[in-house]
């Protein structure tokens, strides 16, 4: 299992496309720590360029991953599997190891630890851009001490579950180009359609949402409110969605789809 | 002197594949024995693929068994030390480069990194290795799958119309590969659509159509099973054919006016048909080649060559 393992990571190391994921987590996180110093003007609207405010706002700031987290984990997942059908490399995959559930197994493991050094991306942009700006506009490292805790255990997990949720969709799909829109479409526009028809009707629905269970799972990002007014869940609760999520999605996939006849 | 590896059979026994309506593999049953190099035959469409995916564990069979050794490929230890496949010539991603992709396998199966060097040199791609594949031709590509097929050095060798894409002289080096391999005692099972283009390179043949066997054994005796036809144009064709059965040779119409009589010499068909009063208006002895046997069985084609009047 460990060689199938290696493999599987020699591939995201061996194209470009593993590098690409981590490179646009790195810029999407530095327009999320920009985003963290923009503050609302009390009463007279607008905004302004200043200090975090409270808890949440230094939480935000530390988690500026949660955009590429939503964004980009779940396609580091998706193209794990949709590059073996695109390619054809099922075909020389499974004649190394023809039982397809090991196969998954690894790229799973895979895809979860090819998604951490998305998460490592995005806190190294945090250290390298985020604390320098945070202190010249008169912060201090203690105030960001205790709230690490909250964020950086969260937000690792985060990552590693949406890149199984990834998996998930690729699982389904097969097809590259239809899973990475999928992926996408699922945060960018059904969800937002789902809080917008459902806020009021069912919280629950709305709670279990991906990116939802993903702000609760980093300690409760502010971006992960969304304006819905609705508490998110605990941490653990979160994260327990978010590998329902996941597994749902590739224990759908895998008896529907990566079991069928590869010809 | 050549090392003797310990070749295993590969064995069809009753195999039947449907997808929804098309039966594609129906109650196929041959084997295929180590130390020989065995043409798998067909048309296109045929089941020739779906046989060997079948056999690969890629494909699930309706009903049936395909085993090599005596187990299914997925009940093989380690798959790629047994069995070595070339499938299709696109399987790899464009943008490795084929050191890349063959460092890929071999990390994967467990084998040692010296072994990619050693299967470059194999199938002569060591000056493009750093390539990219995306740029191969497509008999490299067909080069670098076989390398991939000889990674585990395996006992068994399943290539599913390896001469694709390669020129003459590519054929000419894969026969002599094939051919060096199945002396090693090696199972080599290679399908083609085109007869004439494998037939130098194997031992056995096995022909299919439309997902049933018509034929297998020794090349030679395949070709030769028939033995000598008359192909007999008259007007009288239903009393040929009735006469010709009454006599115990076996007889097809080919059209309307015309029948052919296999088995059977002119000395013996001559007096039978001017005691029975039959006009003839043409009358040939055919020497049936290989791939004129393998027309008529697949596609029920008959072509007219090596015909010699009488």
């Amino acid at each position: 299992m460990t060689k199938l393992i290696r493999s599987e990571l020699y591939k995201f190391m061996t194209t470009s496309g593993g590098y690409v994921l981590i490179l646009v987590t790195a810029l999407l996180t530095a327009l999320g720590i920009i985003t963290a110093f923009i503050n609302p003007v009390q009463n007279g609207g607008g905004d302004h360029f200043g200090l975090p405010i409270g808890i949440i706002g230094i939480r935000d700031l530390i988690g500026a991953g949660y955009t590429p987290a939503i964004l980009l984990a779940p396609i580091v997942g998706v193209i794990c599997v949709t590059t073996e059908f695109r390619h054809k490399l099922i075909t020389t995959t499974l004649l190394i190891e023809p039982h397809r559930n090991r196969v998954i197994f690894a790229k799973v493991v895979a895809s979860v630890l090819w998604a951490l050094l998305l998460c490592v991306a995005s806190f190294v942009m945090v250290a390298a851009m985020g604390l320098p700006l945070f202190v010249s506009q008169g912060g201090t490292i203690s105030q960001i001490g205790p709230q690490l805790g909250a964020v950086v255990p969260g937000l690792f997990l985060a990552y590693g579950l949406l890149a199984i949720f990834g998996l998930g969709i690729g699982t389904l799909v097969r097809n590259q180009i239809g899973g990475v829109i999928l992926a996408l479409g699922l945060t960018l526009v059904v969800e937002p359609l789902i809080v917008i028809i459902f806020k009021d009707l069912v919280h629950v629905t709305v709670n279990f949402l991906p990116s939802r269970d993903t702000a609760a799972v980093a300690g409760g990002l502010h971006a992960g409110h969304g304006g819905t007014g609705v508490d998110l869940l605990s941490w653990w609760e979160g994260g327990l969605a978010l590998l329902g999520w996941g597994l749902g999605a590739m224990i759908l996939g895998y008896f529907t789809t990566f079991k069928r006849d590869v010809s | 002197m050549v090392q003797k590896k310990n070749g295993l059979p590969i064995e069809i026994v009753g195999l039947t594949k449907r997808f929804s309506s098309v039966v594609a593999v129906d109650g196929l049953t041959f084997s295929v024995q180590p130390g020989r190099v065995t043409g798998f035959l067909g048309p296109n469409g045929s089941g020739k693929t779906t046989t060997m995916r079948i056999l690969l564990g890629l494909v699930s069979a309706t009903s049936g068994s395909a085993t090599i050794g005596g187990k299914r490929y997925i009940d093989l230890a380690n798959p790629m030390r047994s069995v070595g496949a070339v499938l299709e010539s696109s399987s790899f991603h464009p943008a490795r480069r084929a050191r890349t992709h063959l460092g890929m396998v071999a990390l994967a199966s467990g084998f040692p990194a010296s072994r990619v060097d050693e299967v470059l040199d194999l199938v002569g791609l060591r000056d493009d290795a750093r390539r990219k594949v995306g740029g191969y031709s497509l008999g490299m590509r067909q080069r670098l799958q076989l390398a991939v097929a000889l990674m585990g050095d395996p006992e068994v060798l399943i290539l599913d119309e390896p001469s694709n894409g390669l020129d003459p002289q590519g054929i000419a080096w894969l026969r002599t590969l094939l051919q060096y391999l199945a002396n090693e005692g090696r199972t080599v099972l290679v399908s083609s659509h085109l007869l004439a283009e494998i037939s130098q390179m194997v031992d056995d043949v096995v022909i299919i159509s439309r997902g049933t066997l018509k034929a297998a054994g020794p090349l030679s005796e395949v070709g030769a099973a028939r033995g000598p036809s008359i192909r007999i144009r008259t007007p009288h064709v239903d009393k040929l054919i009735e006469i010709a059965a009454q006599a115990g040779f076996s007889t097809r119409r080919v059209e309307d006016e015309v029948v052919r009589i296999d088995g059977v010499r002119p000395q013996e068909l001559g007096p039978l048909m001017a005691n029975n009063a039959i006009v003839i208006y043409e009358m040939v002895q055919e020497h049936e080649g290989l791939e004129q046997l393998f027309l008529e069985m697949t596609t029920g084609l008959t072509i007219n060559t090596n015909v010699t009047g009488i």
